[in-house]
């Protein structure tokens, strides 16, 4: 049997080298995994449900991972497969990356998102509740609710509209500080500033929002960004750079002419 | 002082900084360049030209500007650098990119610590050599030594590899991408650093091989 092709029934086999890794303060090591009968068409994450009903078979303990819709839409799988944040494909999460885009046979490294911002839990699991703190700091506009305002009283042209959507689809992952040489944030946090300071909504609070989240980013310890443009090549939404060019002028602008510095904490 | 700390906290303002001296000191290389270029003329033009430098009353606050220049663009920068260090302690096993770096961003690190280097051997030579009564003759003889002048080159490698990113790597820190203009501003970012650095380059070895305008 030739490398890629199925094996016996059409399944394939793959050797796994995970991290493991009981807490955070345990050291954490890679450990060998051999995996049998992977369906071509299973997605990453089924093919790493196989590999754990079969350590829980054996009594042992299941590899840790973060999961939730599945479908490439909540931001929850986070494994970097082979040295690749999301594993090798573009614009695509690990749980939409299926296991034909291997060869049966195969070794494949599984690690978690490394940054001292996103810091270990378990195995693959990294906490990455730094994301919801620099949102918390001004990733939001603040507006009475109650019922939905007519839809057309506030126009908003069609090229803003667009680029605020697009900035609008990250589903905060972390991909992009997983694969930055500098494990920065500023992708993240370019596509929620750029997502609100293009829409009228956002522009109340559009200098104070800049400011406090660059000064809640940086307080987390990501580092600085160097225009590598990693982020922009291993985001599975395709957040462009050109937020990252957004945020800085955006920030310049704040820093420079924003007079309520009382209300920022002094950024 | 408390402003120059604020702005250390930053990243973005920091960044900036570095972008902003960066700039500026391109902008100082290609008046250097041109400078250099009367080495091709001969003596009399190259030394001509050094004291007319030398007589400006500027000059001496050019100077200033210029090391101000240089050592926040070194110092703001390698604390950027030891800072993204620290912010991924846990290496990865193996880490590929997936289609971002290019040589130049890769190497800044490298190119930046070569650059330091020719930087210091640079300013003692020239700048605070014992006797600059003649610079032609003491560019001259240090430009024979074949070893000065691969150091030379190899620096300018440095240098072409630093710009082609730093260029225009500045441009988007300064908040500039644009669907129209970003391509053409990578594409001159490369050409204006492999001109910059392959100008200063030509005078070493055009005066180890030819041995200069005489
Ligand atoms: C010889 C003249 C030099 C010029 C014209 C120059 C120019 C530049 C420019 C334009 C940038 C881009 C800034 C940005 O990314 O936004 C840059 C970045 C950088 N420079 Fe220089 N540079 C020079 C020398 C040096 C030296 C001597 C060092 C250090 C020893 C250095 C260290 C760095 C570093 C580390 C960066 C990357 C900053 C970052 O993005 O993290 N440079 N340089
Ligand atoms: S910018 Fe892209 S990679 Fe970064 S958190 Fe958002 S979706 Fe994930
Ligand atoms: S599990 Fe929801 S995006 Fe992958």
């Amino acid at each position: 049997m030739s490398a890629g092709q199925a094996g016996s029934a059409g399944t394939m086999h793959f050797t796994l080298k995970i991290w493991r890794q009981k807490s955070a303060k345990d050291a954490g090591r890679f450990v060998s995994y051999e995996v049998s009968g992977v369906s071509p068409d299973m997605s990453f994450l089924e093919m790493l449900d196989l590999l754990n009903e079969g350590l829980i078979a054996k009594g042992d303990e299941a590899v840790a991972f973060d999961h939730d819709c599945r479908e490439g839409i909540c931001g929850m799988c986070s494994l970097v497969i082979n040295g690749q944040a999301h594993g090798p494909d573009k614009n695509t999460t690990a749980c939409q990356l299926y296991m034909r885009r291997f060869q049966s046979g195969d070794t494949i490294t599984v690690e978690p998102f490394r940054a001292r911002a996103f810091p270990a839990l378990r195995d693959l699991a990294v906490d990455r509740s730094a994301f919801d703190r620099i949102m918390a700091a001004g990733g939001f506009i603040s507006t009475n609710t109650g019922s939905a305002p007519e839809a057309n009283s506030v126009p908003v042209p069609k090229p803003k509209a667009d680029a605020a959507m697009d900035a609008a689809t990250c589903i905060g992952c972390g991909a992009c500080v997983a694969a930055c040489p500098n494990a920065a944030a500023m992708l993240f946090v370019a596509a929620k500033v750029s997502h609100m300071a293009l829409l009228p909504q956002g522009q109340p609070e559009r200098e104070r929002r800049v400011l406090a989240m660059r000064k809640a980013m940086d307080a987390e310890g990501f580092g600085n960004c160097s225009n590598e443009y990693e982020c922009e090549a291993a985001c599975p939404k395709g957040i462009s750079v050109s937020n990252i060019a957004r945020l800085n002028r955006e920030y310049a602008r704040a820093a420079l002419f924003f007079a309520d510095h009382a209300e920022s904490g002094k950024s | 002082m408390r402003c120059l700390v604020d702005l250390l906290e930053s990243s973005i303002a920091k960044k900036i900084s570095v972008a902003l001296a960066g700039i500026l000191l391109v902008g100082f290389l290609a008046v250097h360049l041109a400078g250099n270029l009367f080495l091709l003329e001969g003596p009399q033009a190259f030394n001509g030209y050094a004291e007319h430098l030398a007589n400006n009353p500027l000059l001496p606050a050019a100077e200033i500007l210029l090391a101000a220049l240089f050592l926040w663009h070194i110092a703001a920068a390698l604390v950027t650098r030891a800072q993204n260090r620290k912010a991924r302690p846990e290496g990865y096993q193996s880490q590929r990119a997936k289609g971002g770096r290019t040589w130049g961003s890769r190497s800044m690190t490298a190119t930046a610590l070569l650059l330091l280097a020719f930087l210091i051997v640079h300013l003692k030579s020239f700048r605070f050599a014992s006797d600059r009564s003649d610079l032609y003759a003491l560019v001259m003889k240090d430009f024979q030594n074949k070893y000065y002048v691969g150091f030379y080159v190899l620096a300018m490698g440095a240098l072409a590899l630093h710009l082609s990113h730093g260029i225009q790597s500045a441009f988007q820190t300064f908040g500039v991408n644009h669907p129209r203009y970003t391509p053409w501003i990578k594409r001159t970012s490369v050409v204006v650093a492999v001109l910059l650095a392959a100008g200063f380059a030509f005078l070493p070895v055009w005066a180890l091989v030819a041995g200069g305008a005489r």
